[in-house]
This record gives structure tokens, C-alpha cells and sequence, in this order.
């Protein structure tokens, strides 16, 4: 395979990015076992959003999905001028902040109760958090219904104990939504946290605290900006994964959250009106809307992160 | 020392309000799948395992239970190879191509599923093989190589590299080399690399949603579309052995490695 191997085989472009990539790189069999890895994400992560793009920039069709091989913005137009998507913005913008806030809040208390302890309770809190990680989505919604509802376990307890005088309707509902959603993403939160914390030196906040900070403040002010890379990513991880939802609105949100969440709104363009070019068009504007935010939110945590550490 | 005493009660307050909070969804879960009614409520008035036996007689889970070990099996078996040959390659060099796919294996996990089940749905149409277990596993296989690339690119770097050389100097082929210097040392990271990956194709379900038809769906997109229609406490007999799998498998992958590192590798 070393010296016989010929470019020329492949199209011109990949030819030239072998080429470029093969110079650069100081031994030929590193790149040959990287290089199943780089086709198979270039044919099925890269290629697949480049056909989205263009399909979501042709023209509409009466008897197909869409009609191959013209160009046209109507499939953004159609996206623009409806309030649909103003709603859905607005929606998974402020679910998503909710959650996210919720998340990291409990996420860094939780990620630094487990780094603080040890033997079986260290075992205990961990195991807490891996079994949800790798439990189905689908579970993970479905068990609040039966404890939310207004028939369920949590109404029974107030109910119960005269906290109210008729059940609260959580689910389906707003509320049900925001707490399903942060128990979706809260294991991943706090694994990202805890792995940046167990790197951290002990040390540091038990010198602050002979310096005389109180528990609390010796945490917030160092204990949090050390594990500032980690919480970054717990908040760019929340973030994106509760403007994307889908299960928590889908299973435990009522009518008016199944009409607004943005994976909802784009998956009924998909499934029942087979307009491709409109729900492509929705799908590339809620990747760009993520991204714009998440470059935000982490540009806004490196500076507070930045100001933190020197305050 | 009054003071302390109270913070350290509402720290262990908190963290266990939080344990509680995690593991009490689940549980209901399991217990409401021994429920003797067929209305979900928690706790269950009363117990029985007629669910458990209707769950035997009903086609349609027995075969989504095939089709999930089908696609799980395959998800591995790609997602493994995958992603122990490029961390193997990434670690003996560091080039532009390791600089490159780092960050391009990673960014699959940050897209929401219902845009890549989108985008990969449309991409199979248009290739003609949409809705066979083939869309699935590939789509899954995108989701299960970066814990695999990343577990084994942290094994590889506690690896001993010098054992490579030694082994080369004494006359050992590329292959044979790699088989019996680096493999032995690996084992437990490929296992527990190629044990999430089953896991993980198990448990998604978006993409899996889109991409599967009436006869390739798998076991939660059966539960999926079941719940939207009716609470049955079948669904909890079905989520009860989905558990029952992730908690065998984080058993193993714990004694095979540990649960710190594990934990760690998950994030």
C-alpha cells in the first residue's frame, strides 16, 4: 500500500486534500489508520449537512419533496414570514437558558459534592450520575409523567399534607418540560464539571480558608473559577441540548410547548406537510441560531470567568 | 463550630436532595412495571408480573428487542474499529490529520439528533437505502466513535511506548507488534470502549426515529410512539430491562476498569 498507492483514482478535490494532508503529516501509516475515520465522518457527518443546505435552497414542489436541482430562497421565505418561527426562537432560546441555568447551578454543587467525597459515597454519587447518562432518553421523560401529573405522586403528597387544595397541572406543562430537560443533560453537566475538578489541587481552597474565607466563599471564589473550563462546557452542552429538544417538550409539555419547540416545529414541516425545502430551511436557521449562541454564551463565561478570578 | 455543623447538614441535605432526585425517575420506572393495574400510577396499588408476561407475547417488542441487539452489534463492531485504529493512529502521530478529526468526530455530539436524524434521513433517501438497519447503524455509529476515539486516545497516552519499539527491534512486523505489545495493555479499553458504544446505540432514539420503518424500529422508538399514545405500564416493563442492561454493563466496564475513570471518559 506505502509506494504503489495513486491519487489519481479518487476526484481531483479529495485528491488534493490527501495530497496536502499526506505532507504534512510526519508518517504515512498514522494517516492510513486515521483515514477510515476521516472518510466515514466526511460521507456521513460533512456530506449529509452539505445536501441539507442545498435542498434547503430549492424551489418547492407540488408532487415531490421538493424539486431537484433549481435555486431559490423560498424555503427561507416561507420560514421568515410566518411568526412560527419568531415563537419557536423565543421558546427554545428561553428553555434553553432556564434549563441550562438550573443545570450548571446544581450541576457544580453536585460535581463538587463528589469530588469532596469518598469510599462508598463517592461510589454512590457517581453511579447516580452514570445510570441516568446511559439510560434512553425516552425513559427519562416517561418516569416524570406518572410523579408530575395531575393525578400523580407529587400532586398526592401536597395534596396530602394541605400544601394545596387542588392539583397543579406540571404535566403536561411548562414546568414538566424544564424538569425533565434538566434531568436530561444534568449527568452530562456534572461529569464535565467533576473531571475538571479532580485535577484541582485541595490545597488551594483549604489555604484560602486559613486565610479566613468562610465554606461558601472560599468555594465561590476558588473553587469555581478553577473549574471555569469545566463549567463552560457543562453550560455549552445544556445549552445546545435544550434549544434542540425534543423529548421533554414532545412527551411532557402541553399544546402550547409541542407547537413552539423548535425540534418539534421542524420535524412536523419534515413528516406531515413534506415541504423538504421549508424544513431544511427551519433545521439550517436553528444550527445557525445554536451556533451564534454558543459562541456568545462562551464568549460572555470567558470574560466573567476572566473578571472572576482577578476579583 | 455551630456554624459549621449547620453547613455541613444542608451540604449533605443537598447532595443527597440530588441523589435522590437522580436515581428516583428510575425507580419509579422499575416498580411501576410490577404494577398489577394497567393504569401507571406510583406507587401501584398492587403487584404482579402480568405485564412482564404480555410483554413475552407481544410481537412487536420481541422483534424490537432483535432489531436494537442487531444495530447495537453492528453499531460496535463499526464504531470499535473505527475509532481504535484513529486513536492508534492519532497517537503515533500528531499531524494535521489528528488536528483535523479531533474536533470533527467531537461535533456530531453537540448538533441536537433531530437535525442529524434530519439531515442523515434525507441523505439516505437520496443514497436509496433509507429505513434499513444499515441507516440506523451508521447513524449511530456517528454518535458512538467519539467515546470510543476519545477512551482510547486516553489509554493509548498512559500507554508505554517504548514496549512498541522494543518490539520492533526484536524483529516483530507491524501487526505482530501491535498484537502482542500494545493489545494485551489496551484490552480493558477497547472492552469498555466497544461496551458504551452498545450502550449508546441501545439507548438513542431520535435518530433512530427517523431512520427506521415499521420493521427496523428499535426498542425505543417502539416505547416512544407507545407512550404517545397511551401510558401502559408495559413501557415500564420494557424501560426496566433497559436499565437492568446499562446497570450490567457500568458493573463490568467498573471492575474491568474503575468508576472514577469511567466517569471521566463520559464526559
Amino acid at each position: 500500500m506505502s509506494g504503489t498507492y495513486s491519487p489519481s483514482a479518487l476526484p481531483a478535490p479529495i485528491a488534493r486534500l490527501w495530497e496536502s494532508l499526506r505532507e504534512r503529516s510526519r508518517s504515512k501509516r498514522a494517516l492510513l489508520l486515521m483515514a477510515p475515520l476521516l472518510v466515514f465522518e466526511l460521507l456521513l457527518f460533512v456530506a449529509p449537512f452539505l445536501i441539507l443546505l442545498r435542498i434547503s435552497l430549492t424551489e418547492g414542489s407540488q408532487d415531490l419533496r421538493y424539486a431537484p436541482g433549481t435555486w431559490s430562497i423560498s424555503g427561507y421565505g416561507e420560514v421568515f414570514s410566518t411568526d412560527v418561527l419568531v415563537n419557536a426562537i423565543t421558546y427554545s432560546i428561553m428553555l434553553g437558558l432556564l434549563a441550562t441555568a438550573i443545570t450548571v447551578v446544581i450541576a457544580t454543587f453536585y460535581a463538587y459534592a463528589i469530588w469532596r467525597s469518598e469510599g462508598v459515597v463517592k461510589s454512590a454519587l457517581l453511579f447516580s450520575v452514570v445510570l441516568p447518562l446511559l439510560t434512553t432518553l425516552v425513559i427519562k421523560t416517561y418516569a416524570f409523567m406518572p410523579l408530575l401529573s395531575p393525578n400523580g405522586t407529587l400532586n398526592d403528597v401536597l395534596l396530602s399534607l394541605n400544601l394545596i387544595s387542588e392539583p397543579i397541572q406540571f404535566v403536561p406543562g411548562t414546568v414538566g418540560v424544564v424538569v425533565g430537560q434538566v434531568y436530561i443533560v444534568l449527568p452530562y453537566a456534572v461529569l464535565a464539571i467533576y473531571s475538571v475538578l479532580a485535577t484541582m489541587d485541595w490545597g488551594i481552597v483549604e489555604a484560602a480558608r486559613d486565610l479566613g474565607a468562610s465554606r461558601p466563599r472560599s468555594v465561590l471564589e476558588v473553587v469555581v473559577p478553577q473549574a471555569m473550563p469545566g463549567i463552560i462546557v457543562a453550560t455549552v452542552i445544556s445549552f445546545a441540548w435544550s434549544v434542540g429538544a425534543y423529548a421533554a417538550p414532545g412527551l411532557l409539555g402541553d399544546g402550547q410547548n409541542k407547537a413552539q419547540a423548535f425540534a418539534l416545529v421542524v420535524e412536523k414541516r419534515l413528516l406531515s406537510n413534506l415541504q423538504w425545502e421549508v424544513a431544511t430551511a427551519y433545521a439550517v436557521v436553528m444550527l445557525l441560531l445554536m451556533l451564534v449562541s454558543i459562541v456568545l454564551l462562551t464568549a460572555a463565561l470567558n470574560y466573567f470567568g476572566g473578571e472572576f478570578e482577578y476579583a | 463550630m455551630h456554624r459549621e455543623r449547620l453547613e455541613n447538614a444542608l451540604f449533605r441535605t443537598g447532595y443527597l436532595a440530588i441523589l435522590t432526585f437522580m436515581l428516583l425517575p428510575l425507580a419509579v420506572v422499575v416498580v411501576t412495571s410490577f404494577a398489577e393495574s394497567g393504569n401507571l400510577a406510583f406507587p401501584p396499588e398492587n403487584y404482579s408480573l402480568v405485564h412482564y408476561r404480555a410483554f413475552f407475547e407481544e410481537m412487536r417488542w420481541l422483534s424490537a428487542f432483535d432489531n436494537s441487539l442487531l444495530v447495537g452489534v453492528g453499531t460496535t463492531i463499526t464504531a470499535t474499529t473505527l475509532g481504535v485504529t484513529a486513536a492508534f493512529g492519532h497517537e503515533i502521530d500528531d499531524g494535521r490529520a489528528g488536528q483535523v478529526l479531533a474536533p470533527l468526530v467531537l461535533i456530531p455530539l453537540l448538533i441536537p439528533p433531530i437535525i442529524l436524524g434530519i439531515s442523515m434521513r434525507v441523505y439516505f433517501v437520496r443514497a436509496g437505502f433509507e429505513a434499513s438497519y444499515l441507516s440506523i447503524i451508521l447513524a449511530h455509529t456517528l454518535w458512538a466513535t467519539p467515546l470510543v476515539y476519545f477512551v482510547m486516545r486516553s489509554v493509548f497516552s498512559r500507554f508505554d511506548w517504548q514496549l512498541l519499539d522494543a518490539a520492533k527491534d526484536l524483529g516483530a512486523g507491524p501487526i505482530r507488534s501491535f498484537v502482542y505489545a500494545v493489545l494485551p495493555n489496551v484490552k480493558h479499553g477497547i472492552f469498555v470502549g466497544a461496551l458504551l458504544a452498545f450502550i449508546i446505540s441501545l439507548q438513542e432514539f431520535v435518530m433512530a426515529l427517523f431512520l427506521s420503518s415499521r420493521s427496523t424500529e428499535t426498542i425505543p422508538v417502539v416505547a416512544w410512539t407507545e407512550i404517545r399514545q397511551s401510558l401502559d405500564p408495559m413501557v415500564s416493563v420494557v424501560s426496566t430491562f433497559l436499565i437492568i442492561i446499562s446497570l450490567i454493563a457500568i458493573v463490568i466496564a467498573t471492575i474491568a476498569t474503575n468508576l472514577d475513570w469511567l466517569s471521566k471518559q463520559l464526559s
